[in-house]
C-alpha cells in the first residue's frame, strides 16, 4: 500500500511535468522541490542542456591574484599544484603575447608584465604598489622626449597590466590612480620634461612607502574602537587587519580574537598562528560556526580586496555572509582598507563582477557531474558595513563615492 | 516678442514639446536665435539689456508651462554667461561668444551627457535581463536601443499610466527597433515585478539629499521595486541636479495639469461619467505632474559624472559648479 502511494505520487509528478511548456518548466524549476526529476528530464533534452551549460564560466581559468596569495600563504595542495602548472603554461602564453604587443609598441624588449611579476613576489608588497613600481619601470625604460609621448606609453602599459588580470581590483585601482596622477600633474604644471619625469619616478617610489604608512595610520585610527575585554571576529588574512591587532596588543589592550577557518585557503589557520605568536588569545572557528559564535562577538574586522563606489566592499568569499549575520545581530562591521583600493566600480549584486575563480579541494574525489562554486570573493553592500578605516580617516561607506568623485574629476 | 520664443512657447502649451531635455534644448535654441538677432539699444549696455530681455522671455515661457528644473539651471547658466561677458568685447564678438557658449552647453551638458550615461548604463544590462521602465524617457530609450545594438538579449516592460499615456510612444519606438516588449499599466506593477531584474527610470531632477523628482508614479514604481528587492537605476544628467532638499511629497512645489484630463478618456468622447459633476463645489480634480522618490528606494544614480549612490549628489553638484567657475576663470585669462 505504501509502495503504491509512492508510485502514484511519482507518476503524478511525471505526468504533471508533461503538461507544462519549456518556458514554464524553467520558471517552475526555481520554485518546485522536484528539481531532481526536472533536471533528469533536462539532461535528456539536448537544447536544454546546451542552454544551461552555455553561460557557465570556464572552470579551468584561475585568477592569478589568488594564485599569488596562495603561494604567499604557503598553502599547497595537490590539486593546486596540478592546476598551477597548467596555469603557468597559460600565463606564459599570455606573457609571450603581451611581449610581442609591447615590442610592436615600443620597439624595445621591455616587458611590463615581467616587471610586475617580479615585484609581486614580495609578500609584504601590495599589488597596487607592485603595479605602480612596474609603471615606474616603464618610465625609466622609456625613450619618449615629450610628456605626451610618455603618457601614451604609460597608458598602454597600464592597459596591458589591467588586462593581464581583470579580476584584480587593486591592480586596476593602482594603475588608474597612477595614470590619474600623471595626467593631473602634467596638466597643472608646465615644467621641462626631464624634471617632470624624475618627479613621476620619485612619486612612484614614494607610493610604496605610502602603502606601509597607510597600514600604520589605519592601525592607529582603529585603536579607539578596540576596548579592553572585547572579542573581535576576523575573516580573511588581511595585512592591515593584522597590523591593527598587532598594534592593539602592543598597546597592552586585552582582547580575544575569533578567526574563521577560511577554507579552502586556510587563511584563518595562518592568522591564528600569527596571533598566537603575539600572545593574543585566539579561537579558530569553522566557517559555518559564525552565526553560532556571533553572540560573543563585539565587533567584526575585515580587510578589502576593493572598495567600490557604492561604499560596499569586495573581499574574500564569506565576508557578505558574516556581514549579514553581524547586521542582524547588531554587531558593527569595520573594514580596514588602504585608499588606493578604492575603485570606480558599482556592483548591483554578486553576479555583477568579473568572477575570480580559484581551485577548491574537498579532500575526496568530486564526481564530474557535480558543479562546484569556485568564486573566491563576494560583494558586501554598504548597508551592512559600519565604518571604513582608511588612511584618509575613518569614513562611513557613503563617503567613498565622494572621495572617488573628487579624485577622478 | 521674438518669434522663435513665441513659437517654442506655443509648443509647450500644446505639449508638442515635453520632457526636460527636449524643452531645455528648444528653449536654448530659441535663445540662440534671440542672441543672433539682438542689437543693443543706444542708451543701454548689452549685459543689462539682454538679461532683461531673457527674463521677459522666461516669464512668457512660464505662462505657457511652468519651468522644469533643468530649464531653470540652463537659464541660470545663460544669465551667468551674459553677466560675465567682458565690456571690452564688441557687440558681434559678444554675440558670437554667447552663441557658442549656449551651443557648448547643449552639446556637452545635454547631448554629450546622455552619451556618457548610455555608456555607463549598458554595462549594467546583461543577457537574460528583464528591464522595467516607466513612462517615456529619452535617455532610457537611448540606453535600451544601444544595448540592443550591442547584441544583448533582454526584454522590456513598459509601464504606463493615465492621463498622459506617454509610455505608448516609447513602446512604439522600441518595437520598431525589434526589442522584445511587454506593455502594461502601473496598476499591474506588483504582479509583474517578480519577473523584473532591473528598473531604469528617468528623472526631472535630483535633489541634494538624493531625492529623485520625476513624473508622477515614479515613486510608486521605485517603492514596489524596492519591496521586491529589484535594483532601481535612475538616469539623470548632472545639469538637472539641484541644491534644494525636499523631505516629503509637498504639493506646494508640484505642477498642476489640466484637471479635465482626469475625468475624460482621450479619443472616447462618449465616455464621460463625471460630466455632470464638473461644477460640483465639493469635488476637485487633482492632476499632478511630478512626485518625489526618497533616496532609500534608489540603488544607483547614473549621471555623466559616473555611477554614484544617492548620498553623493551634493558632491556632484559641487563639482559641477566648480567646473563652471573654472571655465569662468579660463575665459577671464
Amino acid at each position: 500500500m505504501i509502495f503504491l502511494e509512492k508510485a502514484t505520487v511519482y507518476y503524478l509528478q511525471f505526468f504533471h511535468f508533461e503538461e507544462f511548456s519549456q518556458e514554464k518548466k524553467k520558471s517552475m524549476w526555481r520554485r518546485s522541490p522536484s528539481f531532481i526529476l526536472d533536471e533528469r528530464r533536462s539532461s535528456n533534452s539536448p537544447p536544454m542542456a546546451d542552454t544551461t551549460r552555455g553561460p557557465f564560466q570556464n572552470p579551468d581559468s584561475i585568477s592569478a591574484y589568488y594564485q599569488t596569495r596562495a603561494a604567499h600563504h604557503g598553502v599547497i595542495t595537490s590539486d593546486w599544484l596540478a592546476q598551477a602548472q597548467a596555469a603557468v603554461g597559460g600565463v606564459s602564453g599570455d606573457a609571450q603575447h603581451d611581449l610581442s604587443v609591447t615590442d610592436l609598441g615600443n620597439e624595445k624588449s621591455f616587458n611590463v608584465i615581467e616587471e610586475f611579476n617580479n615585484w609581486r613576489k614580495q609578500p609584504d608588497l601590495a599589488e597596487a604598489v607592485a603595479a605602480i613600481r612596474a609603471l615606474a619601470a616603464v618610465i625609466r625604460a622609456s625613450e619618449a622626449s615629450t610628456m605626451m609621448e610618455l603618457e601614451i606609453e604609460l597608458k598602454k602599459a597600464s592597459d596591458t597590466l589591467k588586462s593581464w588580470d581583470k579580476t584584480s581590483i587593486s591592480l586596476t585601482a593602482g594603475c588608474d590612480l597612477f595614470i590619474r596622477y600623471v595626467t593631473r600633474t602634467s596638466a597643472l604644471e608646465y615644467e621641462d620634461f626631464n624634471s617632470a619625469k624624475s618627479r613621476l619616478l620619485e612619486r612612484a617610489e614614494k607610493f610604496g612607502e605610502i602603502s606601509c604608512k597607510a597600514r600604520r595610520i589605519i592601525a592607529m585610527l582603529s585603536q579607539d574602537f578596540i576596548f579592553d575585554g572585547c572579542t573581535i571576529l576576523v575573516h580573511g588574512l588581511s595585512r592591515v587587519v593584522l597590523e591593527i591587532l598587532k598594534t592593539a596588543a602592543q598597546n597592552n589592550k586585552l582582547f580575544r580574537v575569533l578567526c574563521t577557518e577560511g577554507r579552502p585557503d586556510g587563511t584563518g589557520v595562518l592568522l591564528s598562528s600569527e596571533l598566537s605568536k603575539l600572545d593574543i588569545p585566539v579561537k579558530l572557528l569553522l566557517d559555518s560556526a559564525v552565526a553560532y559564535s556571533m553572540d560573543e562577538v563585539d565587533m567584526v574586522f575585515v580587510g578589502a580586496d576593493g572598495v567600490v563606489e557604492s561604499g560596499g566592499i569586495i573581499n574574500m568569499m564569506g565576508t557578505y555572509q558574516i556581514a549579514l549575520v553581524a547586521h542582524s545581530m547588531n554587531k558593527p562591521v569595520y573594514v580596514a582598507a588602504e585608499s588606493y583600493k578604492f575603485a570606480r566600480l558599482y556592483p548591483l549584486d554578486q553576479k555583477d563582477m568579473a568572477p575570480a575563480l580559484r581551485p577548491i579541494e574537498f579532500g575526496v574525489k568530486i564526481p564530474t557531474k557535480v558543479e562546484v562554486e569556485r568564486s573566491a570573493r563576494d560583494y558586501t553592500p554598504p548597508q551592512y558595513l559600519t565604518l571604513l578605516f582608511t588612511d584618509l580617516g575613518v569614513l562611513s561607506p557613503s563617503v567613498v563615492s565622494d572621495e572617488l568623485i573628487q579624485l577622478y574629476l | 516678442m521674438h518669434s522663435a520664443v513665441y513659437k517654442v512657447g506655443l509648443h509647450y502649451l500644446s505639449w508638442d514639446i515635453s520632457g526636460g531635455n527636449a524643452r531645455c534644448i528648444a528653449m536654448l535654441q530659441a535663445f540662440q536665435e534671440v542672441v543672433k538677432d539682438y542689437s543693443t539699444p543706444p542708451e543701454n549696455t548689452l549685459n543689462r539689456d539682454m538679461t532683461a530681455q531673457i527674463s521677459s522671455y522666461v516669464s512668457f515661457l512660464i505662462e505657457c508651462r511652468p519651468l522644469s528644473i533643468s530649464m531653470g539651471n540652463a537659464i541660470r547658466f545663460v544669465k551667468n554667461r551674459i553677466a560675465k561677458l567682458p565690456i571690452t568685447l564688441s557687440e558681434s564678438e559678444a554675440k558670437a561668444s554667447l552663441h557658442s557658449d549656449i551651443e557648448r552647453f547643449i552639446n556637452e551638458k545635454i547631448i554629450g551627457a546622455d552619451t556618457v550615461i548610455v555608456e555607463h548604463a549598458v554595462t549594467k544590462i546583461r543577457d537574460g535581463d528583464v528591464l522595467l521602465t516607466y513612462g517615456s524617457s529619452t535617455v532610457i530609450e537611448m540606453i535600451l536601443v544601444h544595448a540592443h545594438e550591442l547584441g544583448k538579449k533582454f526584454r522590456v516592460f513598459v509601464v504606463d499610466s493615465r492621463p498622459k499615456l506617454q509610455g505608448k510612444l516609447l513602446l512604439r519606438r522600441l518595437i520598431k527597433r525589434g526589442i522584445n516588449c511587454t506593455y502594461t499599466h502601473i496598476t499591474a506593477i506588483s504582479y509583474i515585478m517578480h519577473q523584473v531584474t532591473k528598473v531604469f527610470l528617468g528623472a526631472s531632477s535630483v535633489f541634494s539629499n538624493g531625492t529623485v523628482y520625476s513624473r508622477v508614479g515614479t515613486a510608486c514604481v521605485a517603492m514596489v521595486a524596492n519591496a521586491f528587492r529589484v535594483p532601481v537605476l535612475v538616469c539623470c544628467e548632472a545639469y538637472k541636479f539641484h541644491e534644494k532638499v525636499q523631505l516629503d511629497y509637498s504639493i506646494c512645489s508640484n505642477e498642476l495639469g489640466d484637471p479635465n484630463a482626469i475625468s475624460k478618456v482621450h479619443g472616447r468622447e462618449d465616455i464621460n461619467y463625471l460630466n455632470g459633476l464638473t461644477n460640483n463645489a465639493k469635488l476637485k480634480f487633482l492632476n499632478l505632474m511630478y512626485d518625489a522618490t526618497p533616496s532609500d528606494y534608489i540603488s544607483m544614480i547614473i549621471t555623466d559624472y559616473g555611477m554614484v549612490p544617492p548620498t553623493s549628489v551634493p558632491v556632484i553638484v559641487r563639482e559641477y559648479q566648480k567646473e563652471h567657475l573654472l571655465q569662468s576663470s579660463k575665459i577671464v585669462i
